[in-house]
């Protein structure tokens, strides 16, 4: 932003929080790469060039791949076998094992333990992705509903194929189907036919609610933070500024934790959703 | 009303990439190959190495614990089976030292028995002395008054009275004032 230039919140806002093909490291400059030629498939043009979001993506993985495996070396070290582990590699090992036993286990069932580490790279995958926005020049990944879409998409496949794997072809009909104890004859098929259009969207609403709140609860703390450094900016005065970073201070740590909690909530939905299609409905 | 649809617009449209309100199904693909490779990599190795661990130590802690219950049974077992040949000395002690003083009981009144005994044969000893002592006594009071009685007639009648005749007269005169008395 150069001196002089009139302050445009919006424009910070937006600038911010969306895709690019480039990443800024202001006041340093910014990086830049060109836009890969479209895929064509039938009519439709898919282009996979690596964007800002796919790039901090990337990042986030490697520091979650890092950080399990410096835990995973100091259990190693620590010889975890025999003595319960301390530290990071200990706090490490105590997240895992709550999601596998406490959030798998606990919603799935006796089939929680085939979807932990599904669960756990899930976890760390959002939450690392979460907590890299809030570092200077870092972006949200999870701040864009195709990212987080494609996230609860996933999870929608795991949850109707891992049903429909547990509960036999003709039970997983039933999830669509639904056979309404007590009604029988015509009155019992008009039932289910009625009910079957309701049951098919309520499998998608699962996903969607997943993806927009992982996505409003993101984009809204960062819309919030954006708009306040804007605030400060554009007063460009102490009496609004200082009380203005203070209050921004508030809601980074805020963020922090709703980080943290967002990862929990769409780990814990997901295992609630894939617990929901384990047993037949009744 | 027109405002925020621009904003929403402009918020989808976005900069090069899209708007974080835009659904780019190239980051969508991107999402699944990055996460699809960090769950494959993650369960072939961290996983392993971080459930395994923890597993061990469980199990570990399930054979200690075995450990402990089967020691804690034995311990109770053996803490019955000392109180049992505590209980069993306790009864064996109690009917010894019932034995013991049955006996020192039959002791003590063989004791008395026998010291009642000795002494009560001690008083007719000394009672047969006293009697035999007496009797000795008046025969030689006797003999003793036999001989004045001798030596007081021969002196009356002048002439020696010792003979065995004489002795004889005196003792039967005796006789007589004993059986007279």
């Amino acid at each position: 932003m150069s001196p002089g230039q009139e302050i445009d919140i919006g424009e910070i806002v937006l600038h911010h929080t969306s895709d690019a093909y480039s990443i800024d490291f202001e006041p340093f400059g910014s990086f830049t790469w060109s836009k890969w030629p479209d895929i064509h498939l039938g009519g439709y043009a898919l282009n996979l060039t690596p964007t800002k979001h796919v790039v901090f993506m990337l990042v986030a993985t490697g520091l979650a791949y890092l950080a399990l495996g410096l835990a995973a070396a100091g259990l190693k070290k620590q010889q975890a076998g025999r003595k319960a582990p301390t530290g990071f590699a200990g706090f490490i090992e105590q997240l895992v094992l709550w999601i596998r036993d406490d959030i798998a286990i606990a919603n799935i069932g006796k089939n929680g333990a085939r979807y932990a580490p599904f669960l756990v790279a899930l976890f760390f995958f959002v939450l690392m992705m979460n907590l890299i926005g809030l570092l200077p020049w870092g972006a949200t990944a999870t701040g864009n509903l195709a990212v987080t879409a494609a996230l609860a998409l996933m999870v929608f496949l795991v949850v109707e194929i891992g049903g429909a794997i547990t509960m036999g072809p003709r039970a997983y009909l039933g999830t669509i189907f639904p056979h309404v104890d007590g009604v029988g004859g015509v009155g019992g098929i008009l039932l289910t036919a009625f009910m079957a259009p309701i049951e098919v969207l309520s499998k998608f609403t699962k996903p969607f609610a997943l993806a927009v709140r992982l996505f409003g609860n993101m984009v809204a703390g960062h819309f919030v933070i954006l708009s306040l450094v804007g605030i400060i900016l554009m007063f460009g005065s102490w009496v609004i500024g200082v009380p203005t970073a203070l209050l921004l201070a508030a809601i980074m740590l805020l963020e922090t934790l709703v980080a943290a909690l967002q990862a929990y909530v769409f780990i814990l939905l997901a295992s609630t959703f894939i617990g929901l299609m384990q047993e037949p409905h009744h | 009303m027109t405002t925020t649809l621009g904003m929403l617009a402009i918020l989808a449209e976005g900069e090069g990439g899209g708007g974080p309100f835009s659904v780019n199904p190239g980051l969508m693909l991107w999402t699944w190959l990055v996460f699809i490779a960090f769950l494959f990599f993650f369960r072939k190795t961290f996983w392993v190495t971080i459930v395994s661990r923890a597993e061990e130590r469980e199990q570990t802690i399930a054979a200690q614990l075995t450990q402990a219950e089967t020691m804690n049974a034995e311990a109770r077992a053996l803490l019955e089976e000392q109180k049992k040949a505590t209980a069993e000395a306790r009864g064996a002690a109690q009917t010894m030292l019932a034995e013991a003083r049955a006996a020192a009981e039959k002791e003590r009144a063989l004791g008395h028995e026998k010291a009642k005994a000795d002494q009560e044969a001690l008083v007719d000893r000394a009672r047969r002395d006293i009697a035999a002592e007496k009797d000795r006594a008046v025969a030689e009071l006797r003999r003793e008054a036999v001989d004045l009685a001798l030596g007081a007639a021969s002196k009356v009648i002048g002439q020696r009275l010792d003979g065995d005749q004489d002795r004889k007269i005196v003792l039967d005169y005796l006789a007589t004032v004993e059986r007279s008395h």
